[in-house]
């Protein structure tokens, strides 16, 4: 009975939205979003798709520093604008927050930025955006290991295994597979919602009408998060149609695609946006990341599928990999040294910036990856017969690969202590044209408070 | 980017070949319609690639959090859908329970279109053709229920394909703001046209 009364409930509910739930959508606003202005703007002006009731707070444009610069908001006279007027704005980046009533009291909201001859920050460094939560480092974690399960199992399947696997281990990589494939769109797109909603400092009852725009053209994570939903869904569909039609040759775009879309994080971290970065950088950021996943989803396969399920395969399949491993690995190490260089330009950096304590747990646990990895190669490979406990070691390496993930993870949404003061001048000077410009996303400054 | 009804009446274009290629089944009857391999991949290929094609919608227009969230939900579902029912037509999938996974397509788009649309009924044409498809896909969600049942059933299968040409019906009527049987709420603001 009760069921039955939460069954009608529910479809009473859609059934009858409340009299009144009209919500506004932006259509347009001056200044536009990141629009970098040579003349001071005398007001903001948001216009709407339909009515929207001003509060005297609806329209609130910060400095860098958070000082409120704006005066009280109101509705102009076609109700669908809403205006609010500045004082002569001086040089410098702004933050707009807004929010529009509608007459039934729902509330639709957003946040942009603009400069006064200079260049605005993406608007994830808006006034008030607080940075990457603990909530961010899990999410990116997930989807650096659902990376793993995809682009380490279509490697490993296409590298390691033999052409011709038994159905069942088949099917399994399949499987394995396929959970990275949706994995990889899932958390994309809950990565995405976490960095709209820091920007937009909402709850989630009024983040679901927060406007997502300004994220998702105006910022270097914003585009890849498109590019990389949009390619990521035609992997999913190429994995799916390798197994459809047992074209395993349909695999080989699927590998290339996934790895050319994992780009798509060098293109839009550290290693596009903060000072010192090159074609190099982005170039070692992402080859660190490609060999990291292929080694840990082909550990993962190894473990999760050769080993319980094709037991005759196993001593090959192991000696393959363990054959890839070390130049996967040397990439991995080589990379990673190179950008720790680049970001770390003081030795002490290691123990007295945040960011350096981390890499150096995460450097520790590399060691430990490593050290298990010799012990495979070494110790466990010439009496593969013998053991008994492989799967088991295979596993806790598998275990030890994802913690590292977890601290690259951290890593990545940290920010890397700031250059000497010698050598940012060096590095900005040819891209400081005009002088005040900051690259986007290079200044921290606007985000706290 | 294109306005939002442009990207309706393209869906819609979909809806209604897909609902067509069923039709046709359902008229000429199952085994006539296998006579030819290639038939039976018809319309879970061209389900598949619909939701292939909702990515975009979903990653382009992001004016609020809800509407990309339930444009997200249609393409899983329907590419979800579309591969359980490719895996059912070329023997890789045995289980009868895969062919629930439309139903369950029918029942998240129908609840997608309802709570994506915080409008009343008569606010404007979308506003009314978001809860006319939210009901319409929650109630024929009977259909593949049936077929999933009584894969025989000519009822069954002719109502599962006129709910595809009347879904897209519905979509081709869709613009952004018109009024609807002589009602525009004041708040929509003036017709376009």
């Amino acid at each position: 009975m009760r069921r039955v009364a939460l069954v009608v409930g529910f479809a009473a509910a859609l059934a009858f939205p409340t009299t009144a739930w009209p919500h506004a959508s932006l259509e347009y606003q001056t200044p536009d979003f990141r629009q970098r202005l040579e003349v001071a703007p005398r007001q903001i002006l948001l216009r709407f798709d339909q009515g929207v009731k001003a509060l005297p707070d609806s329209i609130q444009v910060y400095t860098r520093d958070g000082t409120l610069v704006s005066r009280a908001a109101r509705t102009a006279q076609d109700a669908r604008k809403m205006l609010v007027a500045v004082p002569r704005l001086p040089r410098g980046a702004y933050t707009v927050r807004w929010h529009a009533l509608s007459s039934d009291g729902h509330v639709v909201s957003g946040v942009y930025t603009f400069g006064v001859r200079v260049a605005a920050p993406p608007p994830t460094e808006a006034y008030g955006a607080s940075g990457p939560t603990r909530s961010e480092h899990i999410v990116r974690w997930l989807y650096f290991a659902a990376l793993a399960l995809l682009i380490g199992g279509i490697g490993f399947r296409l590298v390691v295994l033999p052409r011709v696997v038994p159905p069942a281990l088949e099917r399994r990589f399949f499987k394995v597979a396929g959970i990275g494939a949706v994995a990889v769109i899932q958390v994309g797109i809950v990565a995405f919602i976490l960095r709209a909603e820091d920007a937009l400092q909402l709850p989630f009852g009024r983040l679901l009408y927060g406007n997502l725009a300004p994220v998702a053209e105006g910022t270097r994570f914003g585009k890849a998060f498109i590019a990389m939903t949009l390619g990521f869904t035609w992997v999913a569909a190429l994995l799916f149609l390798a197994w459809l039609t047992d074209r395993r040759v349909l695999l080989w775009p699927a590998l290339v695609l996934s790895l050319t879309l994992a780009s798509g994080l060098s293109l839009s971290g550290h290693s596009a946006a903060d000072r010192g970065s090159s074609w190099l950088s982005q170039l070692a950021d992402w080859l660190h990341l490609s060999a990291a996943v292929l080694w840990v989803g082909g550990l993962v396969q190894l473990a999760a599928c050769v080993w319980p399920l094709a037991p005759e395969l196993r001593r090959d399949v192991f000696l393959r990999f363990a054959r890839l491993a070390p130049a996967l690995i040397a990439v991995l190490v080589s990379a990673g040294v190179y950008l720790s260089i680049l970001r770390l330009p003081r030795l002490s950096d290691l123990w007295s910036a945040g960011y350096g304590q981390v890499l150096l747990v995460k450097l520790a646990l590399v060691s430990a990856a490593l050290a298990w990895g010799a012990f495979h190669h070494f110790i466990v490979r010439p009496r593969l017969d013998r053991t008994s406990w492989t799967r088991k070691s295979l596993v806790g390496e598998s275990a030890i690969a994802m913690s590292i993930l977890l601290l690259a993870a951290i890593l990545v949404d940290s920010k890397p202590p700031p250059q000497p003061q010698s050598q940012r001048a060096v590095i900005a000077k040819p891209k400081l044209a005009p002088p005040s410009v900051s690259p986007p996303g290079a200044s921290s400054s606007a985000r706290s408070p | 980017m294109p306005p939002s009804e442009h990207v309706h009446w393209l869906f819609a274009t979909g809806f209604l070949t897909l609902g067509l290629f069923l039709l046709a089944e359902a008229v000429v009857g199952r085994d006539v319609w296998k006579v030819r391999a290639w038939r039976t991949y018809l319309w879970p290929s061209t389900m598949f690639m619909l939701g292939l094609g909702m990515w975009p919608v979903m990653v382009f227009f992001t004016s609020s959090t809800l509407h990309m969230i339930a444009h997200g939900a249609w393409a899983e579902v329907m590419m979800f859908a579309g591969a359980a029912e490719l895996g059912l037509a070329t023997g890789k999938l045995q289980s009868g329970l895969w062919r629930l996974a439309i139903v369950l397509a029918f029942v998240v788009s129908g609840v997608g279109f309802l709570a994506h649309e915080q409008n009343p009924w008569f606010f404007q044409r979308s506003s009314f053709l978001h809860h006319l498809l939210g009901w319409t896909f929650l109630g024929a969600a009977i259909f593949p229920l049936g077929r999933a049942v009584r894969p025989r059933s000519t009822v069954f299968a002719s109502g599962f394909a006129l709910a595809f040409v009347a879904v897209a019906v519905m979509l081709y009527t869709d613009r952004d703001v018109a009024p609807v049987f002589g009602h525009l709420s004041p708040l929509a603001g003036p017709p376009r046209r």
